[in-house]
């Protein structure tokens, strides 16, 4: 068995942050829930009579105050889809400027509670991203514009748009420049509305800017084919994929569409016996380079002459013309036959904003083929339109007061732009501005005019995500705050009558409508909200001559790339994304998949230089001036890289984001008609600062016995049981003195895929917004206690150097045979007639047995009263923030425990339902939410009494094991073996 | 002195308004006699306190009426002017007070704030020739001067400001209670200090017979803590179920339209209301008045506020739908003979020992709904003749995640 490890401490076998810490804290934890200096205090016999005497009193206090008289308000005219008690579903679409996905929200007496896939969409399906899910909770934030200003005094919305319009049309007559500056449209009839809207002017200009920009594709296929489009990756086609630095498991474009294309095709289910194979060149390590079957740790300034000299083996493999580039001491010859062996079923990737770099990967996807099948780019992706010279010629412009007018929307350049302090000096001298946000952020304050928009569920809209792929955003709730859509106040400014939503549905009858061939209008349109997407199919652009020029360009100018110094890579993380919503504390505790960190961004740093200069994780680095941020050793980072999180660092963006960790964007540069995102410096200074990280790799460890199996295809295909001969033989061993417990009627399973599995964390917010899991704070993270029930296990193997990576994600294992239920001395839980594991909170006293006696660490405690208690104000204390809270889940109370129920409240709604249908529960209708959520379908529910469900076959299958199943505790729970691609 | 009294009636009143509810519907509160205890003791203390308040606040609308106006309107409403066959007490329909009984007339406070901004033409046409047959029975024969309605308009609209007055407290258990544990403590000190008393026996009786009946108050009173049997209170409309469901026969689903689907009953909202009130306006018993306030709150768009009665802790989940749609219980079998209730009351104590002996004897409908043929054993065994029923609690029904997640 290969030998795991959770960090590079453990590897070493040094103690690290964690055991450090646990050391200090054995010998004062008893009284920790006091104050230190009560804590100090020896408590005595009277100490004990004093407080015993005061709770006996105030009990007797409480008891005798009146008891609360509770309202029961009913509609004065009550809407004919509302039933009290019941969820309402509403399809609608999510996209930021970033991120795209087409949804369900479900809202309960008028307020949405949680955003589900939709499964009607081809793009995304059923599944959903972290980022997905915690959006409804951005919804409730406290910190959101409440109404629009002027500076900083309030303003009504007439007043401000007099004064805008004024303002405008005195620009116009004096024929100054208007810019409306946003993040990328990708809805068609805003993109009409936009063009209407500059119609009105004699000298206006649209330029979207994308925080994380991809720009060097789009000029890239413009250079090549002539169109600025960024092309669909079809991973679901392809045998082979080299991917360079594109996290496209994580947050690289539409991370959910890749993920269940990508997992299609590493499934070992239903006969399906091959596997594509996943090569990673990174410098950090990210989610997708985890997953690879092989990942070679690069430089980023390597890239270039890697590419260079692939295109060249193969060029001269194929009998092409072959270019004069340096040559690379990197052995890549075995990635060269794999590609070559699947000419046209293969994709090679960058992720890297060099437009060169891009064009040398276009030019091996021409030589492969590969535009025929793999890279659609006649269904390009319409995400990410920005390009970055418009931006900086937007620059140019306004610090030379070319422009009058300035109207912003969506996009935050005071934070997240490289050149922020000229572009926000700048901002002042011009004549009007406005700022369009939803949420709070440094720009804001900064305009003469703040015009807050409705957040996305509040608010109408379309997005055409692939040609033909349409869908609609619909209101599921009445704006909250005296907001307005960004549409609308175009439409007011234009001194247009009609409304968006008007100005909308007739975009669509004049537009989609005459498409359908359906009868009348009102039908069409229902329909289409209904289902949240329309497909139609569309002329296809011809593509003009593809053009060689550029690409023979790129590659006579490949420079080797730098050996010496750091070189230091940006990258969006997979819970915050870009920055945009780092106010969410679901995102903000939610642990970076791979370095399992929450809380903080830091600079990863190789074990190998870690060693050299003497770094720990949690020592504080100098890269530069003012540019301080604590080190972390990840094993797998490349040597000579430094690999830091965007998104951090806010300094006006609400409670949770601000001074978390550091913004790295104006480290950023604009080099070669591109925004880089990284820099190099010659060498790193240690401090002697060192910094306590919230790390959750180490938390309720299983303390490394045989938890995670794998093996290799071709083992596979010579024994499907491979690395699973453990499984035989404890399932030999198993015998009981008690008699079998048969369950009568429901079982239910979980059968989960580490094949599948990427380690996405939708699953870890899905549970988090379902089930009501509190957020704890960095401190309480630190002290091992994140309430998450479901984490998703990380496990290296091999090398520091070179790891291999496992994702397990884990939960409560609800075992037949339950070790914590025989502990509990209360019976708060026991085991339910339908294998549940069940856990009564009003019974427990927290005792914590159950946690000690339970072997995979799965049960959390509430340490505090996470709900109302000033001190964990993150969303759970103001009303507002608690409007995201599910009605059907118990909201916990200090001193309890708690644990993964499988949804019970989602079976309990399912079998109810068909009983009142007077049918049989089918299998997959019970969908706990990680179920629900998860987009590469790694986890299956079920009852297990029916042979013919797919969590019945599941079990049947040779790679089904179980955690710890020598200790016969029979878990509801099974794990299917991971299988890599690889050769052995 | 008369200040002192005031001051100190004024105290006890604060107390008993802070006890409000308790006092209200479980007269008996072991709680009140703490708070009993604590104000016998605060009371000497309450008696020599300054009280600089109670005259400033007594007079509040005497710049428009003077203070013997208002002495004499308050006189007529309680009938206290002697007027010979023509005197009338308001007070004996309009309650003045809080009311544990229901009375179908509107109380002194609703009809003072109707009419507060209304003219005295008005009070006079609706007290000399009301409209309503309900009303115009029982101002039968009323003959009040001009000068006398002014009068009781001046004492309606100071009502109107101040309010119900109190419930009259209802303290036999309580006093028993009191005298019950003073008893103790005198007998307990003559044990220990005093020494005084020779008959030794006394103590023994007073000691077991209190305690026994002090221990049985605590046990009764601390399993009440938390549960509302028997409560009944007064809604913002006099809405009598007896009439709507018993007399006119109407539905409960009529009203309560979610029963059978979904988790909550549901209120009806006002609009389900003015179905048939759009034209009925006139209640048998309650006259024009109740029914007027439906028809106001309709048309001004507001919401009623409903107290609700039935209210289970919030970790505990009920759904309707379950027992009314698909076990197919009568409302009645929860909620008592609604029917028969004019102001509903709450029959069970909702406590979970109660839930929990009903899912051990209810069976299911184990044959007529295809969902219960997942449980096959006990299909199985049926067939067999081993058993005859299924109960809920057979199917999981007193587990704990039934009803707690």
């Amino acid at each position: 068995m290969k030998n795991y490890y959770n960090s590079i401490e453990e590897f070493n076998n040094v103690p690290g942050q964690e055991e450090e810490k646990f050391e200090k804290e054995h010998k004062s934890a008893v009284l920790e829930l006091f104050e230190d200096d009560i804590a100090k205090k020896p408590s005595s016999r009277r100490d004990f009579l004093k407080v015993f005497g005061f709770s006996v009193t105030s009990a007797a206090v409480l008891a005798s105050c009146e008891k609360p008289i509770h309202k029961a308000i009913p509609y004065v005219i009550q809407p004919e889809e509302i039933v009290p008690g019941k969820a309402l579903h509403y399809a609608s679409s999510y996209f930021d400027g970033h991120e795209y996905a087409s949804i369900l929200v479900k809202t309960r007496d008028g307020r949405p509670i949680k955003i589900e896939g939709n499964t009607l969409s081809v793009f995304n399906g059923k599944g959903t991203s972290a980022r997905v899910q915690a959006s409804v909770l951005s919804l409730y934030d406290d910190a959101r514009l409440k109404a629009p200003l002027s500076g900083n005094s309030p303003i009504s919305w007439d007043l401000a748009d007099r004064e805008i319009i004024n303002s405008l049309a005195d620009i116009n007559n004096s024929g100054g420049e208007i810019v409306l500056l946003t993040s990328s449209i990708i809805s068609p009839s805003t993109k009409r509305l936009i063009a209407e809207f500059g119609a009105g002017f004699t000298n206006f200009r649209w330029v979207q800017y994308d925080a994380v920009s991809y720009s060097a594709i789009l000029e890239a296929n413009q250079q090549v084919f002539g169109k600025k489009v960024i092309p669909d990756f079809r991973f679901d086609k392809a045998n082979t994929i080299v991917s360079f630095n594109a996290d496209f498991l994580g947050s690289w474009l539409a991370p959910v569409h890749f993920i269940s294309s990508y997992t299609s095709r590493r499934k070992l289910d239903e006969g399906q016996n091959d596997m594509l194979r996943h090569i990673h060149f990174e410098s950090g390590m990210s989610l997708t380079g985890s997953n690879a079957d092989q990942r070679i740790p690069i430089r980023p300034s390597r890239e270039k002459i890697i590419l260079a000299n692939l295109y060249n083996k193969i060029a001269d493999a194929l009998g092409k013309e072959v270019f004069d580039v340096p040559e690379c001491d990197l052995d890549i010859e075995g990635v060269v036959a794999e590609l070559l062996g699947n000419k046209g079923k293969s994709v090679v990737v960058s992720g890297t904003n060099d437009t060169s770099i891009q064009l040398i990967v276009n030019a091996i996807n021409l030589l492969l083929g590969n535009y025929e099948t793999c890279v659609d780019l006649d269904n390009p992706l319409n995400l990410a339109n920005g390009t970055d010279a418009a931006m900086e010629d937007l620059l140019k412009d306004l610090s030379a007061e070319k422009v009058s007018a300035l109207i912003l929307y969506n996009v935050n350049p005071a934070y997240d732009f490289h050149s922020s302090e000229a572009f926000v000096a700048a901002l002042s001298a011009i004549k009007l501005s406005v700022n369009m946000s939803t949420e709070f952020n440094e720009t804001v304050g900064l305009c003469k005019f703040e015009c807050p928009v409705h957040h996305y569920l509040e608010s109408w809209s379309d997005a055409e995500i692939t040609p033909g792929q349409l869908s609609l955003t619909q209101p599921c709730i009445h704006p909250i705050f005296d907001t307005r859509s960004f549409q609308d106040s175009l439409l007011t400014w234009s001194g247009v009558q009609t409304s968006w939503h008007e100005y909308l549905k007739n975009s669509w009858k004049e537009n989609y409508f005459p498409l359908s061939k359906q009868s009348g209008f009102e039908a069409f349109w229902t329909g289409s909200l209904k289902d949240g997407v329309y497909a139609y199919s569309g002329e296809k652009l011809k593509s003009p001559e593809i053009q060689y020029g550029s690409i023979a360009a790129a590659l006579e100018s490949v420079d080797p790339g730098q050996e010496e110094g750091f070189e230091v890579l940006f990258y969006p993380s997979v819970s915050l994304g870009n920055g945009k919503h780092s106010n969410n504390p679901w995102l903000m505790e939610l642990p970076d998949p791979v370095a399992k960190l929450c809380w903080d961004n830091v600079a990863a740093i190789s074990p190998m230089d870690a060693e050299e200069l003497g770094i720990l994780t949690g020592d504080v680095v100098k890269l530069g001036e003012n540019f301080s941020i604590p080190a972390f050793v990840q094993p797998g980072q490349a040597k000579g890289t430094l690999s830091i999180a965007l998104g951090y660092g806010h300094s006006q963006a609400g409670k949770v984001a601000d001074k978390v960790g550091v913004n790295v964007y104006p480290f950023a540069k604009f080099i070669g008609g591109n925004r880089k995102m990284g820099f190099s410096i010659s060498q790193i200074e240690k401090s002697i600062d060192k910094v306590e990280l919230a790390l959750t790799q180490t938390h309720h460890s299983m303390e490394g016995r045989a938890i995670v199996r794998e093996t290799s295809l071709s083992k596979y295909l010579k024994d499907p049981a491979s690395g699973n001969e453990l499984h035989a033989k404890h399932e030999s061993n198993h015998q009981t003195l008690y008699p079998d417990v048969k369950y009568d009627g429901f079982h239910w399973g979980l059968g989960i895929d580490l094949n599948s599995c990427v380690g996405c964390s939708a699953c870890v917010i899905a549970c988090q917004a379902e089930n009501n899991i509190p957020v704890v704070g960095k401190s309480e993270v630190q002290k091992r206690r994140i309430m998450h029930w479901i984490k998703i296990d990380r496990y290296y193997s091999d090398s520091p150097q070179q790891p291999m990576v496992v994702f397990q994600p884990l939960m409560c294992q609800h075992c037949d045979n339950a070790p914590c239920e025989n502990v509990c001395p209360v019976s708060a839980t026991n085991h339910s007639s339908e294998g549940l594991n069940q856990m009564s909170y009003n019974r427990c006293i927290g005792t914590k047995y159950c946690i000690n006696n339970c072997p995979y660490k799965v049960r959390r405690f509430n340490w505090y009263r996470y709900t109302n208690n000033k001190a964990f104000d993150f969303n759970a204390v103001s009303d507002l923030g608690k409007m995201v809270l599910n009605p059907d889940v118990t909201v916990r109370e200090r001193g309890v425990v708690e644990k993964c129920t499988f949804c019970a409240q989602r079976i309990q709604e399912t079998k109810l339902a068909a009983k009142l249908e007077g049918r049989a529960v089918a299998d997959g209708d019970v969908q706990p939410a990680c179920v629900q959520s998860c987009p590469s379908n790694a986890l299956i529910f079920g009852n297990m009494n029916d042979k013919e469900s797919k969590v019945s076959k599941m079990k049947a299958d040779p790679r089904n094991y179980h955690l710890l199943e020598e200790l016969h505790t029979l878990p509801s729970v099974g794990y299917l073996t991971k299988v890599r691609n690889v050769e052995e | 002195m008369c200040l002192l009294r005031k001051s100190s009636i004024g105290y006890i009143i604060l107390l008993l308004k802070i006890m409000g509810m308790n006092l209200k519907f479980a007269g008996k509160s072991l709680s009140l006699s703490l708070f009993f205890i604590i104000s016998t003791l605060l009371f000497p203390l309450a008696l020599f306190s300054q009280d600089t308040n109670s005259d400033s606040t007594a007079n509040v609308s005497s710049h428009e009426t003077s203070h013997e106006d208002l002495i004499r309107g308050e006189r007529l409403f309680y009938g206290l002017v002697y007027q010979g066959d023509k005197s009338v007490n308001c007070a004996s329909c309009h309650n003045t007070r809080f009311v544990d009984s229901l009375n179908w007339n509107p109380n002194a406070h609703d009809i003072s704030v109707k009419y507060k901004d209304k003219t005295i033409k008005d009070l006079t046409t609706v007290l000399m020739r009301p409209r309503s047959e309900k009303m115009a029975q029982s101002h039968k024969n009323f003959d009040l001067s001009e000068t006398d309605i002014l009068m009781l308009k001046a004492y309606m609209d100071e009502f109107a400001v101040k309010g119900l007055k109190p419930e009259k407290a209802i303290i036999n258990r309580l006093i028993i209670f009191i005298i019950i544990t003073l008893l103790v403590l005198v007998s307990l000190a003559d044990i220990t200090v005093i020494k005084k008393f020779k008959y030794k026996w006394v103590h023994l009786i007073i000691l077991l017979g209190g305690g026994i009946y002090i221990t049985d108050a605590l046990v009764k009173e601390g399993l009440a803590i938390g549960r509302s049997e028997g409560y009944s209170p007064d809604q913002p409309i006099k809405f009598s179920h007896k009439i709507h469901a018993g007399q006119n026969g109407t539905d409960c689903l009529y009203c309560h339209s979610s029963a059978e689907t979904s988790k909550s009953a549901g209120i009806p909202s006002t609009g389900v209301c003015m179905n048939c009130h759009l034209i009925v306006r006139n209640g048998s018993r309650s006259g024009a008045f109740e029914i007027a306030k439906v028809i106001e709150a309709y048309e001004k768009g507001e919401a009623i506020d409903w107290i609700r009665i039935h209210n289970l802790p919030d970790h505990a989940y009920f759904n309707h739908s379950q027992h009314v749609g698909v076990a197919g219980l009568s409302c009645q079998e929860c909620h008592g003979p609604v029917e028969e209730m004019d102001r509903v009351t709450q029959i069970a104590d909702l406590s979970m020992g109660w839930c929990i002996n009903c899912h051990r004897d209810k069976e299911v409908s184990f044959h007529d709904n295809k969902f219960y043929e997942v449980y096959r054993d006990k299909m199985e065994l049926m067939k067999k003749g081993e058993i005859d029923s299924v109960t809920v609690e057979m199917v999981g029904g007193t587990e704990c995640m039934k009803c707690h997640y």
